[in-house]
């Protein structure tokens, strides 16, 4: 696939290739101008595999008759692309000698894209570009995006925001419902002691409760992270016709999530406890 | 016969052991802001093994003031105390928890058992911070709740017994460490007429098995259940029958 139409993939920034008109006509001749387009596009315009439909390089052009016929050769799905899924753009893929025809523009572009396997595939494919190809400059689709939209900067700083408040919030919370807690067995700790119970064993106790609603609490807050993100992917791959994940639950933020909880309810825990057991018994029975 | 180690039942013409408890002068004062309350003034008496005490008197006369200062979970102002020997006053905190824990059983008003625990499980508590073997802790739980009637009853949460299987249930995990010393705060204060009579029921066989029991009470019938009734009134003791 990539190299029958990875070099005409990136034609579809050049600009919009008009689309003149669609006919259900009957299936490609072999020498005709046969493209792709993307799924969205064959979608709204009702087209399908086979069609023939005509293309110019300005809109309207293909209307009045000029333009190049072409045949729908396949249908693409579009890419998980972060710096395309904002803009309502067709994508249309030709053959890179199709296109220079359409556009009368040769041995020009703009930019092309290469899929590669993986993180270091990617810089070591960015080097060799960057070293050797005079002219060109090799990014990082999450660059592009970065660069070409600084509404993913905006977001993602203010997704930190939300998560250091909500981080900090939560700890607030977790303190005061461990406090509430144990605040409320105020007597049956200072029974506890009266019986012989060590202050050792009593904040061993509460520290390991604590461990626990903290770690039951971190795999429900996992589990409704996990739902809420399956729900914003539906939601906004249906509102931009995308595959692009826009929320990820990964194993990096769950160890994150349960590691935190569990030193926030732990600390929580041996702040409250402690508090409790330097108390003297006969003080926390209200004597 | 294991459930209280027991000692031979003293009856009233016993010879007369030596006390386990020693309280000689005791006085506890309470500063309160600039006054200074005398909960305790000049208090004497002694408990024997096998004792069964009944310390009856107004509210704030100095029962409970008392029974802390027996229960090693006080220290008097001035005087002594002595537990099995041993000076409560110059405990430090931990001594003193070590020594409630091996020594004395506590009883109270309203239970305290641990929610989240099984009948068996809040008996094997005291004996779980003693260090006693998963095993033996079990074998004990449920010989002391087969000895105060709940044998049947060992997996039952406190949420699903009735408020004297509760008090039952307490009274089991105040014998787990085989103390020699039973204090109860008002046992019956949280019961009808008829669970009350049973925990009084219960009381006279722990005692009659050897071990002691001081009451502090209003339960008139719980007090003449007594051998012994000490009366109080204003931090003093007012009438105190002979052991």
């Amino acid at each position: 696939m990539l190299s029958r139409w990875g070099l005409v993939a990136p034609l579809i920034c050049l600009g919009a290739p008009a689309i003149g008109g669609a006919q259900a006509n009957q299936a490609a001749t072999r020498n005709q101008t046969s493209i792709a387009i993307d799924e969205r596009l064959a979608d709204d315009a009702h087209l399908r595999v086979g069609d023939r439909v005509v293309l110019s390089a300005a809109p309207g052009v293909g209307v009045a008759g000029r333009g190049d016929t072409a045949v729908i050769a396949a249908i693409t799905k579009q890419d998980a692309d972060p710096s395309e899924v904002a803009r309502d753009d067709y994508g249309i893929r030709l053959h890179l000698g199709d296109l220079q025809r359409l556009t009368g523009d040769p041995d020009r572009v703009h930019r092309f894209a290469i899929r590669t396997v993986g993180g270091p595939a990617t810089d070591s494919v960015r080097a060799r570009i960057n070293d050797a190809a005079f002219g060109f400059h090799a990014y990082r689709s999450a660059d592009v995006a970065v660069g070409t939209s600084r509404t993913f900067q905006v977001v993602s700083r203010f997704h930190r925001a939300i998560a250091l408040i909500t981080i900090v919030a939560s700890g607030i919370f977790l303190l005061c419902i461990l406090l509430l807690r144990v605040e409320e067995r105020r007597r049956d700790i200072a029974a506890l002691r009266l019986m012989g119970i060590s202050r050792r064993s009593v904040v061993w106790s509460i520290v390991l409760e604590a461990a626990l609603i903290s770690l039951v609490g971190s795999a429900l807050g996992t589990g409704l992270g996990w739902l809420g993100s399956v729900l914003i992917n539906w939601h906004y791959r249906g509102v931009y016709r995308t595959p692009l994940a826009f929320a990820l639950v990964t194993s990096h933020i769950v160890l994150v999530a349960v590691v935190l909880a569990i030193v926030l309810g732990v600390g929580a825990g041996y702040l409250a406890s402690t508090r409790l057991v330097r108390t003297p018994p006969l003080t926390l029975f209200g004597r | 016969m294991t459930v209280t180690d027991t000692l031979p039942a003293p009856g009233p013409n016993a010879r007369k052991p030596e006390p386990i408890v020693r309280v000689r002068d005791a006085y506890r004062d309470y500063p309160m802001g600039k006054e200074t309350v005398h909960a305790l003034r000049g208090v004497s008496l002694e408990i024997a093994p096998c004792d069964n005490v009944a310390i009856v008197g107004p509210s704030g006369c100095g029962k409970s003031t008392l029974l802390n200062l027996m229960g090693v979970v006080d220290r008097p102002s001035r005087g002594q105390v002595l537990i099995e020997g041993r000076d409560a006053g110059a405990m430090r905190d931990r001594e003193a928890t070590e020594f409630r824990l091996r020594h004395i059983g506590f009883v109270f008003q309203r239970f305290y058992l641990m929610a989240m625990l099984t009948a068996r499980e809040n008996v094997e508590l005291p004996m779980a911070e003693a260090g006693v073997a998963s095993a033996e802790r079990a074998a004990r739980a449920r010989e002391l709740l087969d000895y105060v009637g709940l044998g049947a009853r060992e997996r039952h949460r406190p949420g699903e017994l009735s408020g004297g299987e509760q008090q039952r249930v307490a009274i089991a995990r105040a014998l787990a460490n085989r103390p020699a010393l039973l204090l109860a705060d008002e046992p019956t204060g949280e019961l009808d007429v008829r669970t009350g009579a049973e925990i009084i029921d219960l009381f006279r066989r722990l005692n009659r098995d050897g071990t002691a029991v001081v009451v502090v009470t209003h339960d008139a019938e719980l007090a003449a259940a007594a051998w012994r009734t000490i009366h109080m009134r204003d931090g003093q003791i007012v009438s105190q029958p002979a052991r």
